[in-house]
């Protein structure tokens, strides 16, 4: 069943941000981009703290926003939406308690269950200013969880703590949220990955792609797209252009032959048990491979790599993006 | 050396401080050392002797309720920039502050004398801005606002206004929001100016004597028995003033600081 049905576009000063997507109950989707390609934009729409300049959103069945009638829209913390930021944006003057009790109409019974569930037995009756970042923000979800919303919208919130904790975080998200769907606006691919059933690519204001997670690195409908989940190496093969993924190519030999890609090694060091080698083709680096230390190869020789199904963008396409 | 060199600029510095302390407790610690408690008794045991600190406590008391309710709303809207020209109002806030007291008494006259538009209006409902229990209110108005406008300013400023966007994100109206994140946060800061803005009002005295000699109020009868009497006769009304006009600010002032620390 669609809960979420949102086409709209957000006026601001450098560039408008449009995006049409749909999400099921309890589908999860991430927005990934760059610094300043309108993904937050994209969630205060959401959230009802912008206006909307074109465009509508519902929310299972219910409008929340529509640009023709801005005077209809339903204000913010009545939309069924939450917001999580990278700020906690938890209230010094309470506990943890309070804080997590803070919404109207939240039961002290329901809060002390869900803090429970998320590890904050201990921490209830501390003042935020004693909590470690991770802990800061399992308070501020637990909170948001109290207003019973029927869509999270995740502003990069755990992108100020090391990565391991950041997934961790993000599968405590999936584990409490159950029949809600949510969003997360990211930069980094792992964690769009580790969060998502489907992915937006936005750059600039501009959706580039939807895809499964695994699709979207394997098969990027751009050179942008491929350029932002990962793809380095740009070979041009006549027409077309050639995106290398440092992490999809491997070693064939050292003789030449038909069906691999030429490349030099430009770099040789030791990684533990193994070499670690670099190799440029064209000009251009793409990408890292490890083999045994009897296998090393010299540095500056040519060696022959495949990269099957690397995907091929047309040069003019390419050059332009 | 080096050491003996912190620790002797550390000793310049504390010696430093403590005269500027001591300077500053000065003149209140001559106010005690010429005081006996006969000749405070006396004054006070004089007919009418409370009449002044009645009046000074009620005036000030409306004054602050006044400035509280027209100041509150400005100082929040200076603090989140939401007026446009920002720097206009301020400078309306700030101006009373560096005009000389009794300049602004010289200035209430042509504002909201007897012969003034506002005056006229007032004298249709039997009201005077001059020389009356109003023109006391008016006066320590315009001496205190100031104070209490910037610090509040201030205190709301030091409210993030991510944490108000959180409490509405929650489900909060505004006015919610504002009891529950805004007032408890700012109340530091508010505590200061609400007891500076106190001090101010119960000591005014410059635009007092131009626009409201009568009733007398404490600052005025302590200028008036000087002149009538002599130094040791207004001491004790000066002793009254501070035991009634101090205890809040300083009360404020240690709360605030701790509220302060547990946030």
């Amino acid at each position: 069943m669609l809960v979420l049905v949102a086409d709209f576009e957000v006026a601001r000063r450098e560039f408008p941000v449009r995006l049409a997507v749909q999400a099921e109950a309890g589908e999860r989707l991430a927005i990934l981009g760059p610094s300043g390609a309108g993904k937050t934009t994209c969630l205060e729409a959401m959230a009802g703290l912008l206006p909307l300049s074109a465009g509508r959103i519902s929310l299972e069945g219910r409008q929340l926003s529509r640009a023709a009638e801005p005077g209809s829209d339903v204000r913010a913390g009545h939309r069924g939406v939450g917001l999580l930021r990278q700020r906690p944006g938890l209230f010094p003057h309470l506990t943890v308690l309070e804080n997590i009790c803070y919404p109207p109409g939240a039961s002290p019974a329901r809060a002390r269950q869900t803090a429970s569930r998320m590890g904050l037995d201990g921490l209830l009756d501390v003042r935020p200013r004693g909590l470690s970042g991770g802990e800061a923000q399992r308070v501020a979800l637990c909170r948001t969880l109290q207003t019973d919303a029927r869509l999270l919208c995740l502003d990069e919130p755990f992108s100020s703590l090391d990565s391991a904790l950041g997934i961790e975080l993000l599968e405590l998200v999936r584990r409490e949220l159950v029949e809600v769907s949510a969003v997360l606006v990211t930069h980094q691919l792992g964690e769009a990955q580790a969060f998502a059933d489907r992915v937006i690519v936005l750059a600039r204001g501009q959706v580039l792609q939807v895809a499964g997670p695994r699709e979207l690195v394997l098969r990027p409908n751009s050179a942008r797209v491929a350029e932002m989940v990962g793809y380095r190496g740009f070979l041009r093969c006549g027409s077309q252009v050639l995106a290398i993924h440092p992490e999809r190519v491997h070693a064939l030999g050292r003789q030449d032959g038909a069906g691999g890609i030429s490349a030099r090694v430009v770099k040789v060091r030791p990684e533990g048990g193994r070499v670690d080698a670099e190799v440029e083709a064209e000009g251009e680096w793409i990408g890292r491979f490890h083999c045994r230390f009897d296998e090393a190869p010299e540095l500056g020789s040519t060696l022959l790599f495949g990269a099957p199904d690397a995907p091929q963008f047309s040069g003019a396409e390419a050059l332009l993006d | 050396m080096r050491g003996s060199g912190i620790r002797a600029s550390t000793g310049a510095a504390l010696l430093g401080a403590l005269i500027v302390w001591v300077a500053l407790l000065g003149p209140l610690i001559a106010l005690l050392a010429h005081l006996t408690p006969g000749a405070v008794v006396s004054a006070l045991r004089q007919p009418g002797a409370f009449q002044p600190l009645v009046v000074s406590v009620l005036a000030s008391l409306i004054a602050l309720a006044v400035i509280l309710l027209l100041g509150t709303p400005l100082a929040y809207l200076l603090a989140r920039g939401r007026l446009p020209f920002p720097r206009l109002w301020e400078v309306g806030v700030i101006l009373p502050l560096l005009t000389p007291p009794l300049v602004i008494g010289l200035l209430l006259i042509f504002m909201v004398g007897p012969n003034t538009a506002i005056g006229v209006a007032l004298g249709h409902l039997n009201l005077s801005a001059s020389d009356t229990f109003l023109a006391l209110v008016v006066a320590e108005v315009y001496e205190a606002v100031p104070y209490y406008v910037l610090g509040a300013a201030a205190a709301f400023a030091g409210v993030e206004p991510e944490l108000e966007e959180a409490a509405t994100l929650l489900g909060d109206g505004r006015w919610r929001t504002w009891r529950r994140v805004t007032v408890p946060l700012a109340a530091p800061g508010l505590a200061t100016a609400l007891a500076i803005t106190w001090a101010r009002a119960m000591g005014a005295f410059g635009a007092v004597l131009i626009i409201a000699y009568h009733p007398f109020g404490l600052p005025m009868q302590i200028w008036v028995t000087l002149q009538e009497t002599g130094l040791s006769s207004a001491l004790p009304f000066a002793l009254v003033l501070l035991l009634v006009a101090l205890p809040l600010p300083v009360a404020a002032y240690l709360w605030s600081a701790r509220a302060r620390r547990r946030l």
